[in-house]
């Protein structure tokens, strides 16, 4: 009885071990392109504290990024496009402060763009943090 | 001629109920070393076992600065991504 009992206990803990990982619907929107590379870091993290959800989509090649840059109303044909995007509508831009939202970086030259969930103003501090601290580290 | 079968266990249990556990452990000494070190080994192993998978997440969880990928190719490790993420958010204010 105690053994059984011992059993158990251990499948429960490795059970919790291996719990799986909740899918933003966000991932799960492009998780099945064929043309890009879609992937979710979970518990990004950022300080000591704090850390954020991030989804990067990748596109295989031009006519995959041109899809998105359509997609998500991106203009620019270089450098980094940034905004504050819905939650549940990433292509909609809203204001800092109508959190939660999507802190969205568009890199043209690697046909990459970077989704960083943001709760609440801590993680968005957080976020700027993150920035300053390794600018100051590259400097 | 059929026989019932008791095993050890089963036998300990009765004599706990009639509380005779202490002349059990005179009459069978032999049983009782092994049944200690079956209990041990038991106990050392789970308690092991434990210890591995706690110290692996453990390490796991202070080494790398995210708690779980998840993605649509197998090309790149777990790693790669979360490096894409610190790099992305570098790459704004460059």
């Amino acid at each position: 009885m105690k053994r059984r009992l011992i059993y158990i206990m251990l499948m429960l803990f490795l059970a919790g071990c291996t719990a799986e990982v909740y899918e933003t619907p966000l991932y799960s929107r492009y998780s099945a392109r064929q043309d890009i590379a879609v992937a979710q870091v979970s518990g990004f993290q950022l300080n000591d504290s704090v850390k954020v959800d991030a989804v990067i989509l990748v596109a295989d090649d031009t006519a995959a990024w041109l899809g998105l840059k359509e997609e998500f109303d991106i203009r620019a044909s270089a450098g980094v496009t940034s905004w504050m995007g819905d939650i549940d509508e990433p292509r909609q831009r809203v204001r800092r402060s109508d959190l939660p939202a999507w802190r969205v970086m568009a890199l043209n030259e690697e046909r990459t763009i970077a989704f960083y969930r943001i709760g609440d103003s801590v993680q968005y501090q957080a976020l700027l943090g993150y920035q300053l601290d390794n600018m100051i580290k590259d400097k | 001629m059929e026989q019932n079968r008791i095993t050890f266990d089963e036998l300990w249990e009765q004599q706990e109920r009639a509380g005779l556990q202490q002349r059990m452990m005179q009459d069978y000494p032999e049983w009782m070393r092994r049944r200690r070190i079956r209990r041990a080994s038991l106990a050392t192993v789970t308690v092991l076992a434990v210890a591995m998978v706690s110290l692996f997440n453990y390490q796991f969880s202070i080494q790398r600065p995210y708690d779980a990928v998840l993605c649509n190719r197998t090309t790149f490790p777990d790693s790669h991504w979360a490096d894409v993420a610190a790099t992305i958010l570098t790459k704004e204010i460059i």
